[in-house]
């Protein structure tokens, strides 16, 4: 078990220095003027400018910036932000924006989790009646209309009826986190919804379930205490993965409603050069990504006993 | 008994298509079966109705319009005129027609869409076979998707957009560029599931070229996923065409699309709400009735459904 944790954990950090390397790479393909402040560029002259540019190392070979980058990151030091806010170190910047991606993520995933799975469960037991045809309806609508017009009409009937602020403010953030916190979870519940329906539904369907029938147990306790229990493992998998993506902030939600999030970030630093922060920022987000997958290979493990990832896989 | 030589007691026989095709009973062909299953289901009927004739009257729509996109003029003093005889759908902030720019908008998001869809089946499928099939491809192509899809997409639109420009091309190319992942995913895991059973070792061994296993064993199985996937395509297209758009990495300014026009109208909807209602009730009902036809299609394609 350990030495599996290690070699999976070993694995994930060269996944995650191979996609900051890549990006390293990618950011050197754009003009060298990030390096300068919108005033800096207008005064200095060209000398200037490649001196300064030679003092920081930015005209070595792009093997040595290579190898002084890995030491960067390796110490931990992602560097400072040139344009977002000058001076400023990266980890500064990006921390403030991501308490709040944070908020508004945890909470979302709380209420998605529980309105999702709670709706899945409704669906299996009054299957193929109107709750069941009402939650489909609302998992299709989710899936196919493009959430820039399901948001746009989130925020107008909240504006509308509910008389709900559609803009995000520092002065008030609970009743101005109300809005994007529904937007951000409508996905995720239909998708809970979907999910927990799907393995409900194929686990009803199996030979234990007719035996327990059989012998008499009350229905209550079949869905509690045998459906549930082993419904829940796959689904038990996604929650880190979805966890964490929410955490990172869902970009249109917060260009939207103008939340001082993490999201909008990674845009405004690429197209504004700003490549320190874009760096971190990657380096953030793909580990994110690999810890959330495995964590939720972890979890499942420890939710189901019967699952182990060491072996060979003799029994499948 | 006399003694024949190795090469008198067997001898090939020439290739014929006709003689592989050949199966137990003829009366069985395939996309007949597919179809009749297809028109069975009632409701999927008219939802591909429903699709086909908005996408049929999007065109009409931009004839019998009053205003020609190409011709239309702001005009300050006709700003959000309410809709009426003269403009159906309204006015814009700048007076212009709102009709034959939803209309349009709607009509490049599914031209986008089918083209990105089609690019993703083709090169996804293609990639998926030999990822799943030809054995020391697993690794690298295993490692190609790990990286591409752990950095967020948004930084190579982003760099594309910068770098290279934006304009209905170079979007439909980048977005198959990154789209052909999940399908080759799909593909790949049910190709490795597919390609070790008897009759496909049975092919090998009677010396059948990989491609022949491929196309004739392998992929009828994979027609159905290829369709859902084809399906749940559309509309995520249509989706991410308008999230990019909207936030300024898609289509160009002057290439109408729904992401543009949401976010033009969008610091105004909240007091005219048809620049709202008009344009997400056309997209919606395309890529609900695509989604649900999608769905049924598949449905009818996969063999183990067919009597």
């Amino acid at each position: 078990m350990i030495k599996y944790t290690a070699k999976r954990l070993f694995q994930s950090l060269l996944t995650v220095l191979i996609i900051a390397t890549i990006v390293f790479l990618l950011m050197r393909l754009l003009p060298t003027d990030y390096f300068f402040t919108e005033d800096q560029l207008m005064k200095l002259t060209e000398e200037q400018k490649t001196e300064q540019l030679q003092a920081a190392g930015l005209l070595d070979p792009i093997g040595q910036q290579l190898v002084r980058f890995y030491g960067q990151i390796i110490r931990l030091d992602f560097g400072t932000s040139r344009r977002i806010q000058s001076g400023v170190a990266v980890i500064k910047v990006i921390g403030s924006k991501f308490a709040v991606s944070m908020r508004l993520g945890c909470i979302s995933l709380v209420i998605s989790l529980i309105v999702g799975v709670l709706l899945g469960i409704l669906q299996t037991l009054f299957k193929d009646r109107i709750v069941d045809h009402v939650g489909t309806a609302y998992t299709i609508f989710v899936n196919a209309v493009p959430s820039l017009v399901s948001y746009s009409l989130v925020s107008y009937f909240c504006a509308k009826v509910l008389g709900l602020p559609t803009l995000y403010s520092t002065r008030d953030p609970v009743t101005s986190s109300i809005v994007p916190i529904i937007c951000l979870s409508l996905a995720s519940i239909a998708s809970y919804a979907l999910w927990t329906r799907r393995y409900m539904v194929d686990e009803l369907n199996k030979d234990y379930i007719k035996l327990a029938r059989v012998k008499g147990m009350s229905s209550r306790d079949i869905m509690v205490k045998q459906v549930f229990k082993n419904a829940f493992v796959p689904l038990v998998q996604y929650i880190p993965a979805s966890f964490l993506s929410t955490i990172g902030g869902s970009l249109l939600m917060e260009k939207l409603f103008s939340v001082p999030g993490m999201g909008p970030l990674l845009t405004d630093a690429i197209s504004r050069y700003d490549t320190s922060v874009v760096q971190t920022l990657t380096i953030i987000y793909a580990a994110l990504g690999v810890l959330g997958v495995f964590l939720g290979d972890i979890l499942m493990m420890l939710v189901d006993p019967r699952i182990k990832l060491t072996g060979k896989g003799e029994t499948r | 008994m006399e003694k024949k030589n190795k090469n008198d007691l067997f001898e090939f026989v020439e290739y014929s298509p006709e003689a592989a095709e050949r199966i137990g009973y003829s009366d069985y062909s395939y996309w007949g079966s597919v179809f009749q299953n297809f028109l069975k289901k009632k409701s999927a009927v008219v939802m591909t109705i429903i699709f086909f004739a908005v996408v049929i009257f999007s065109f009409i729509a931009l004839i019998i319009g009053k205003y020609d996109y190409s011709a239309l003029v702001a005009d300050s003093s006709l700003a959000f005129t309410k809709p009426n005889g003269e403009f159906w759908f309204g006015t814009d902030n700048l007076g212009r027609d709102y009709w034959c720019q939803v209309w349009f908008a709607a009509q490049t998001s599914i031209k986008l869409a089918l083209i990105v869809a089609l690019g993703e089946c083709v090169v996804g499928v293609t990639i998926g076979c030999l990822w799943g099939y030809v054995r020391w491809l697993d690794r690298p192509l295993t490692e190609l998707y790990n990286i591409i899809n752990n950095v967020p997409m948004i930084i190579y639109m982003t760099l594309i957009a910068l770098l290279v420009g934006q304009s209905f091309t170079i979007m439909a190319v980048s977005l198959i560029c990154f789209g052909w992942l999940t399908m080759a995913r799909n593909v790949r895991n049910l190709v490795l599931m597919y390609r070790d059973r008897e009759y496909n070792l049975a092919s090998r061994c009677l010396g059948t070229p990989v491609w022949r296993v491929l196309t004739k064993n392998i992929l009828p199985y994979l027609i159905s996923i290829i369709i859902l996937r084809l399906a749940l395509s559309i509309p995520s297209t249509i989706a991410l065409e308008s999230t990019l758009s909207y936030l300024g990495l898609g289509l160009d300014i002057n290439t109408p699309s729904l992401g543009i026009l949401l976010r033009n109208a969008r610091s105004y909807f909240m007091q005219y709400p048809y620049l709202l209602i008009f344009p997400a009730v056309i997209v919606s009902t395309i890529t609900i009735t695509f989604y649900l036809v999608g769905n049924a299609f598949s449905d009818a394609a996969d063999p183990r459904n067919h009597v």
